[in-house]
């Protein structure tokens, strides 16, 4: 009796808290993510923020139950079955992060005729039936070169390190920074190695693409490479260019130790791994009735100079800097899109 | 003349052929002024290669069906754990060092536990067995990036008279593993169960207890790689074995030890890391997209094995 009590009075407080939602119809309603790969730092603070957003939000009533499943293989084919599974065990929503843009889409539209919302985030799938959740990944790239335009006025040349070949994501951002060039002229790609999001690839591949560069001025990314690219710089001696990093700890502590030490400067942008919970949040929305768009957008997560020392308190070491999303950010992100 | 055709007649003089053609061509670039930092680069990164590449040709030359896949797991719990116990003081390097031989001797005990008593293939045991280690790289760190100890980090980037630190132990490695295969009963024990393990069986050889110790020595050494890679890069990485999987199993077959078993070839690792990490660089260096990078490592791959492979019948 105590029980129901308390349960009846946290769906009350949730109500209360959530002015918009007024009938917390998704109290008996099931979402699980599907998530393809667990295997670096961005991926496990998107696990880690999936699992505190949404334990609260099950205790305080509001889904019932919000379970996630990661594939042990990073393939199409797996998280496919992985989908199929998840509509024979009846949840109401499937939050993607998917494997493939493409390979997805028969098993999402399974899921759709069999009535589930189908969310995708990060890596977005194109099924129509499904919402995406997707980074402006060209502003990203070209958000760096503009930044080094105005660090570097008589701008040089670049090393472009790429993430894994053959990825949506690293395509647009890769697009996104040759537009900058483009668009200021004074600087020049000298060089473009892939670094697959790693810092050991990204140093390896640094490391023997360096010998027969000129000299770089700065250094563009896309996340998780610029502490490898800054280890192989400092290895064989050259003058430390401008590296534009992705808001992992290591890369932000490796900033925070040259700008005590010799003031240098530079930028972190990347996507927040916290995504995962605004994906949510939308999934809920829509479950909940309401008339969403099928694209949204999320904002990036940037950190600048000024900024730096207190992104670097709240990342947790080994993680990536990070911003959870309440219920009513995805409202905001609903409404823009409108 | 002879000595000339001898020569050529070495299975591993193709990969070191085709690693100097790729580095001529990828200093010429610069016209030779990237000369001692991409050799110094190539040596560096060609070690972790060669490391891992040892144990697994050993695997290999037990002979068909022999493989280990679970390298790239044994890399990334060896280095995070190793890193974790270390934390950062100079004194507990050695005790490092030995956790990380464990953990290696663990995995090679577990590999081998699944392949002999519940009978299961080794890529199928191998397998399930990395995705065990990993999990628990996940578990112990959850990607948590401790740098090493600073004499340990010293001594992984630096070079003694030209020589990248790494390369030399790499090259003691190699000259251990060339000692116990060519001289030692044991290496002869694996190529002749390599070349047949019903006639090896009859001849008396300890089929089991070589093909167990050859399993515990591949995965110490993929322990040892993760232990120096971890400590190179400035901490370890959750996914910092990954791309070592294809790489250990690639330069042993490049640099010409037989895929099926029985013959072996040191040497040829070293050839065959070095073209690699060359060839890489050298599509890098030359601007070409990743796709056509892509097919051209495959098509150099492929050209090199077909060189190295063309023996005559019935040479063995």
């Amino acid at each position: 009796m105590k029980i129901r009590k308390l349960l009846l009075a946290s769906v009350a407080i949730a109500c209360a808290a959530m002015p918009v939602s007024a009938l917390a119809d998704t109290s008996g309603k099931k979402i699980a993510l599907s998530n393809n790969y667990a295997g670096n730092s961005w991926r496990q603070a998107m696990l880690e923020s999936w699992e505190k957003v949404t334990g609260e939000a099950v205790k305080a009533g509001v889904v019932a139950a919000a379970d996630a499943f990661t594939t042990a293989e990073n393939q199409a084919t797996e998280q496919a079955a992985q989908i199929q599974n998840m509509i024979l065990q009846g949840y109401d929503a499937i939050v993607i992060n998917a494997a493939s843009p493409t390979a997805l889409n028969g098993a999402i539209k399974e899921a759709c005729d069999a009535g589930i919302t189908v969310v995708s985030f990060d890596g977005i799938a194109t099924e129509p039936c499904a919402w995406r959740i997707a980074v402006d990944f060209k502003e990203m790239g070209r958000s760096q070169i503009e930044f080094l335009s105005g660090k570097l006025a008589d701008g040089g040349n670049l090393l472009e390190i790429r993430g894994l070949a053959g990825v949506f994501v690293d395509d647009e951002i890769s697009g996104g920074i040759h537009a900058g060039v483009e668009q200021f002229p004074q600087f020049k790609v000298a060089g473009s190695v892939h670094g697959d999001w790693a810092q050991d690839v990204a140093q390896k591949a640094v490391a023997g693409i360096l010998p027969s560069l000129p000299e770089i001025v700065g250094v563009v990314t896309q996340g998780g490479d610029g502490y490898g690219a800054a280890q192989a710089i400092a290895a064989v001696g050259r003058p430390m260019p401008v590296i534009v990093m992705g808001n992992r700890e290591d890369e932000l502590k490796w900033w925070k130790e040259q700008k005590d030490a010799n003031g240098y400067e530079t930028m972190s942008v990347s996507i927040a791994p916290g995504v995962s919970t605004l994906a949510f949040w939308v999934a809920q929305q829509i479950l909940d009735g309401k008339d969403v768009k099928k694209d949204l957008v999320v904002p990036f997560l940037r950190i600048d100079q000024d900024n730096l020392e207190a992104n670097l308190e709240t990342t947790p070491a080994g993680g990536v800097a990070n911003v959870e999303y309440s219920q009513d950010d995805a409202l905001q992100v609903i409404e823009a899109a409108n | 003349m002879n000595a000339l055709v001898r020569l050529f007649s070495r299975p591993w003089i193709w990969s070191w052929g085709a690693a100097f053609v790729i580095w001529f061509a990828t200093i010429m670039v610069t016209g030779g002024a990237s000369t001692l930092g991409l050799t110094q680069a190539a040596l560096t990164f060609a070690a972790f290669s060669i490391i891992v590449g040892l144990g697994q040709m050993f695997v290999i030359t037990l002979g068909p069906g022999n493989i280990d896949l679970s390298v790239p797991a044994t890399m990334t719990l060896a280095g995070t754990v190793a890193l974790k116990f270390m934390n950062v003081e100079n004194g507990m390097i050695l005790p490092g060092l030995a956790v990380a031989v464990l953990i290696g001797v663990a995995v090679g005990i577990g590999n081998y536990a699944l392949i002999k008593a519940l009978r299961i293939p080794p890529i199928i045991a191998t397998l399930s067995m990395s995705f065990i280690v990993q999990s628990a790289a996940i578990w112990t760190n959850r990607g948590l990036r401790i740098k090493p100890p600073s004499f340990l980090a010293d001594f992984t980037t630096s070079a003694t008279l030209g020589v990248p630190n790494l390369a030399l132990v790499a090259l003691a490695l190699s000259l251990l593993s060339w000692l116990v295969l060519e001289k030692t009963v044991y290496g002869r024990w694996i190529s002749a169960i390599g070349q047949s393990m019903p006639a090896a069986r009859m001849a008396g050889i300890p089929v089991d207890g070589v093909r167990f110790i050859t399993y515990v020595f591949c995965a110490v050494l993929a322990a040892l790689a993760g232990y120096l890679l971890a400590c190179f890069s400035g901490g370890a990485a959750l996914n910092m074995g990954s791309e070592y999987l294809l790489m250990s199993i690639a330069v042993v077959v490049i640099g010409g030890t037989a895929v099926a078993g029985g013959d072996s070839n040191v040497p040829g690792i070293w050839g065959a890391s070095l073209f690699m990490f060359l060839v890489v660089s050298m599509l890098n260096t030359y601007g070409l997209g990743a796709g056509i990078r892509l097919i051209m490592t495959g098509l150099i791959i492929i050209s090199v094995i077909l060189l190295a492979g063309g023996r005559k019948p019935g040479a063995r």
